[in-house]
């Protein structure tokens, strides 16, 4: 019965292969947004809008380690021209230049590295929000499409 | 009758010729020439460099000194590609030969030392809202830079696009060069972002959409459009696409590249906010002030988001 369903299921989906791949978008881009809210969290702190909490430093750090950590598989040739939901794309050049692409992957995988262990308090946090903010944008200048 | 035409279409040819000529005659900034000499403010020729965005163009690209202004960057627009010209002070290469005059009015006016037009890609559009004292700063900075040789290669535009002289006609429909005029009624902290956004900060340029000779939509000004370098949008900065973001919000932005609910600036504007983050802070609270005065405009239509797999 249950595989039944389970193959009711894909075949209404689609094949298992086309599967995957919307999958691996929706994976993606959570995890993008993952990032997103985190160092919102950490800009609402340096701008004031929220007093500084280390636990949220904490957890805003270990996502981004995880980040660095899954990067490389994020953006299989698989979803390249994918459809994407939402504001932004990935740029194809992610596939065109791949060595660009990972050169930013460990950059970024350094600098948050770098960062571990070092914000303890509001200055610091200030100091090392504006270098990894900068990784952030480094790669989206290049590898991100905004659509809307 | 031809042999009576043909004389009287020679007259209308040599008229149409001529008015072609006059028409699209590049002429250099009246007074630039004339300007009484002044000590330049080093110190604002650099908040007016960083204001301008000159190095998002102008430096060498894919190398990390954005004073290095030996140019070369490809800029693609639908009329062909631009290649940033080398504006180091380089006597052979740059401009290390050119008048301040010479300057100015390439500046202000969009006109080359040898009296012609240079292509709007060059946001002179903008820069003519400038005043001249800043200019001349700017100038004065620049001298300061190290020259980098290097002739740029020249743009890859097709016909009819490459012939400067029509850019003349291009300026007498869309091209203001009328001076800022502060509104009185306003804070001082808001004409002074309202000036760097209009002038230097040359914002609408890429935030506005554009007509198919590429004039800028005036009434759709800072309303977004279709990215002018080629794929992707260009988001709406007036109050309808920015309302929920504080003043606060644009200024930290334009210092970190950092959005309020915690995304980066990409594209086009990361270099943009290589520039910002370089300003005064009061300078850039100025221009949130402005931009968050903006009317709500709606902007040209979006593409349609796309549809899931499977969902036609």
């Amino acid at each position: 019965m249950k595989r039944s369903i389970v193959v009711a299921g894909a075949l209404v989906l689609g094949l298992g292969a086309v599967m995957a791949e919307p999958d691996q978008v929706k994976d993606t881009q959570t995890m993008m947004k993952g990032n997103g809210k985190n160092a919102g969290a950490l800009a609402a702190m340096v701008k004031g809008e929220k007093p500084y909490d280390q636990a949220t430093v904490d957890a805003a750090i270990k996502q981004f380690a995880d980040t660095a950590a899954k990067l490389p598989t994020l953006f299989p040739a698989s979803i390249k021209g994918k459809p994407f939901d939402g504001d932004y794309s990935p740029s194809s050049k992610i596939w065109e230049d791949k060595a660009g692409f990972d050169e930013h992957i460990a950059s970024f995988a350094k600098v948050i590295g770098d960062a571990k262990g070092k914000i303890t308090d509001l200055d610091t946090l200030k100091a090392q929000l504006s270098v990894i903010g900068k990784q952030c944008g480094g790669c989206h200048e290049t590898f991100r499409i905004k659509k809307t | 009758m031809p042999r009576r035409i043909l004389p009287a279409a020679l007259v209308a040819a040599a008229a149409g010729i001529g008015l072609y000529w006059w028409l699209t005659a590049a002429v250099p900034l009246a007074g630039a020439v004339t300007a009484p000499a002044f000590t330049p403010d080093i110190a604002n020729g650099e908040v007016i460099f960083n204001a301008g965005g000159c190095a998002s163009c102008h430096a060498v690209p894919n190398q990390p000194d954005r004073l290095k202004l030996g140019g070369g960057l490809a800029i693609p627009s639908p009329f062909g590609t631009f290649y940033a010209p080398n504006i180091s002070p380089d006597p052979t290469d740059g401009i290390g030969r050119w008048s301040e005059a010479d300057f100015i009015t390439a500046v202000m006016r969009g006109v080359s030392p040898a009296g012609s037009h240079f292509f709007p890609a060059f946001p002179y559009t903008s820069y003519a809202h400038a005043q001249p004292k800043d200019v001349r700063d700017l100038f004065a900075y620049l001298k300061t830079l190290p020259p980098v040789p290097g002739k740029v290669r020249d743009h890859d535009v097709p016909f009819p696009f490459n012939i400067r002289r029509n850019v003349g006609i291009w300026k007498l429909l869309f091209f203001d060069d009328k001076p800022f005029v502060p509104d009185l009624s306003r804070s001082a902290a808001w004409n002074r972002g309202a000036y760097l956004v209009n002038s230097f900060g040359h914002c609408a340029e890429c935030h506005s959409p554009r007509n198919f000779l590429g004039g800028i939509i005036a009434a759709q000004r800072f309303a977004g459009g279709p990215n002018p370098e080629g794929e992707g949008w260009v988001p709406n900065i007036t109050e309808k696409g920015l309302s929920d973001w504080s003043e606060k919000d644009i200024a930290y932005f334009l210092e970190t590249g950092q959005t309020p609910d915690g995304d980066s600036a990409g594209g086009a504007m990361t270099r943009v906010i290589k520039n910002t983050s370089q300003l005064p802070e009061a300078d850039r609270t100025a221009i949130a002030t402005y931009i968050k005065s903006l009317p709500p405009v709606e902007g040209p239509p979006r593409p349609p988001k796309k549809k899931k797999e499977g969902e036609g």
